[in-house]
């Protein structure tokens, strides 16, 4: 049994190749579908008969007039070059590609420096600095959701910056307590630190890491390889749920970042915007899956490489 | 302690369903303006006092849980029932199947939850706006989690060598599996993660609702002429505009505060023996 799962060692890392390379494609493929699936004309989203004429040309100049596979063929070739397309309604008609520019390095931040607080957390949890106790305090701060701790950061913001709360300090201000209310809330630091700890004290228990400790070895060091993968998933399950908050975290602390700008999109039926900004997120997954299985192959690579254990017959 | 966690569990499930329940008779508008009862406290307006055109906001609270009330509930029990339905495969030996749900899970979960169910709510038409689509959708994306879950309590329990074993000591096939595998050892993981489902389906529909109201647009959740309990949330966040809506705060904090309280009590309920 075991020796068919080392044998299998390359199905997962496959699978999430495989959907690292799918994701911005089907992506943009779902929502190009949702747009036609939608009732009425394409182009009547852009501009409703009501209020415009010469809907045709619209469609012909806003690359709707030949269905949907044309329309997301063409999407896909003008934003393997950098070209997002333009927006249908929040900014109609201006490009999309300066909103993503300007909107990924707030996610980026906000995102980065919450995901440093997990990965804190979990160190802190592999490494027994932060003790076991601390997990039911982590779990009680983690029962309070996103949008509660978001309110309480914009109150902090708007109280202490008022009508300059969109200046660079006020801005960097933002961003730090939205990373702090996203690693808090939802138990993304109690799930972190606690899973963390987890994987490591059942590997405390094997044989091997009890054999490197009477060595003098450390226990990280030991227990690395084999917990590694799993640390991996959790990490990418982490971050995504960070993308997730961060929609919401954006929207309330008024922070100009991708979910933000998704969520415009959506409330405004904007599906330029829409498309821009899921193709960006399906980039960030798709990304994770990557690493998760660069992680996973890495470690596979390593066992093999390694000098095999065999068993000593009693 | 185990009977004490029972009755903290029940206590918090007939609060909660307290709030519930009568949410379903809750008349469909608010009573008409009173600006002489504006922003009344509890104890000129009880038992919650008034929003700001004098409006009880007992209305909200249980405007609020209608909105939520059944899809959150639909949604626990989907992802409890898949969480069962995955456990059971680990036992029976369905490798394949829960091969399949594995890669399907890997595919699910490979985007971020929120952005899958914008995408959801792009779809649902205006006119037929409710939290169902949205909850169904946040249960089928937790699903393979719990699915995953359920089947590694299986796995140590033996899997299919623990069902063969209890055979030997005479049991029957479905008592085994509906009493030994799910009543006895998948209970605590199914229902902690519908319990959880329950409590993020709810809390998905305060964010959702309120970041409409931030943007004063219509909510995705629910018709514009019901309000949900972000509504209280963004009448007491104006305290920090000196207006004085702490009751609404308070209360909207406390229902969130309930939702939470009921996820934990059901979970350890569940846990104990």
């Amino acid at each position: 049994m075991a020796a068919d799962g080392a044998r299998q060692w390359w199905i997962r890392p496959a699978i999430r190749l495989g959907a690292a390379a799918l994701l911005p494609v089907a992506v943009p493929a779902v929502i190009t579908g949702l747009i036609w699936a939608l009732p009425g004309d394409p182009a009547s989203l852009i501009c409703p008969p009501e209020i415009c004429s010469g809907t045709e040309q619209l469609a012909a100049r806003w690359n709707l007039d030949q269905g949907p596979v044309h329309f997301f063929l063409s999407w896909l070739s003008d934003a393997a070059s950098g070209d997002f397309g333009k927006s249908w309604r929040i900014q109609q008609g201006s490009p999309v590609t300066p909103l993503l520019l300007t909107a990924i390095p707030h996610t980026a931040a906000l995102v980065g420096l919450a995901l440093s607080l997990l990965l804190a957390g979990a160190l802190g949890a592999a490494t027994r600095v932060l003790p076991a106790r601390a997990d039911s305090l982590l779990s009680a701060v983690g029962l309070i959701p996103t949008v509660v701790m978001s309110l309480a950061a914009a109150a902090a913001v708007s109280i202490n910056y008022g009508a300059s709360a969109f200046d660079a300090e006020a801005v960097r201000v933002k961003i730090l307590l939205g990373a702090l209310a996203l690693g808090l809330a939802d138990s993304a630091l109690a799930g972190a630190a606690r899973g963390v700890r987890s994987i490591f004290e059942s590997e405390r228990q094997r044989r091997y890491v009890q054999m490197g400790i009477l060595r003098g070895e450390g226990v990280l060091s030991n227990a690395w390889p084999n917990a590694a993968p799993a640390i991996a998933g959790q990490m990418r399950a982490r971050t995504l749920h960070l993308l997730s908050g961060a929609v919401v975290v954006e929207v309330v602390l008024q922070i100009e970042g991708l979910g933000d700008l998704l969520w415009s999109g959506t409330l405004a039926q904007d599906f330029g915007v829409v498309l821009a900004a899921t193709f960006g997120f399906a980039l960030l997954s798709g990304s994770l899956l990557l690493a998760q299985a660069a992680v996973e192959i890495a470690v596979a690579m390593h066992v093999r490489r390694s000098p095999p254990v065999r068993e000593v017959a009693a | 302690m185990t009977r004490g966690r029972w009755l903290l569990a029940l206590l918090a499930l007939v609060f909660a369903a307290s709030w519930v329940v009568p949410g379903f008779f809750a008349e469909p508008h608010l009573p008409d303006p009173d600006l002489m009862k504006r922003l009344a406290p509890p104890s000129e307006m009880p038992p919650f006092g008034a929003d700001d055109r004098g409006r009880p906001l007992l209305n909200y609270a249980l405007q609020g849980a209608q909105v939520v009330g059944i899809p959150a509930l639909v949604a626990g029990l989907l992802v409890a029932l898949l969480g069962v339905v995955g456990g059971l495969l680990a036992t029976v030996g369905g490798g394949r199947v829960e091969g399949a749900v594995a890669a399907v899970g890997e595919l699910l979960g490979a985007l971020p939850r929120m952005v899958v169910v914008l995408v959801v709510a792009l779809l649902v038409p205006r006119d037929a706006r409710g939290l169902m689509p949205i909850a169904l959708t946040w249960a089928i994306l937790a699903a393979p989690g719990a699915m995953d879950e359920a089947a590694a309590v299986a796995g140590r329990l033996g899997g299919a060598a623990f069902v063969e074993a209890l055979r030997a000591h005479g049991f029957s096939r479905s008592r085994i599996l509906l009493y030994h595998v799910v009543g006895l050892n998948l209970r605590p993981v199914v229902v902690r993660q519908g319990a959880e489902t329950m409590m993020q389906v709810v809390f998905l529909e305060i964010a959702l609702s309120y970041l409409a109201i931030a943007e004063r647009q219509g909510s995705f959740t629910h018709s514009d002429d019901i309000h949900s309990w972000a509504s209280l949330l963004d009448l007491g966040y104006k305290v920090v505009l000196d207006l004085p809506s702490w009751h609404a705060l308070g209360l909207g904090l406390g229902l969130i505060a309930m939702v939470a309280v009921t996820a934990v009590t059901a979970s350890a309920a569940a846990r104990a023996r």
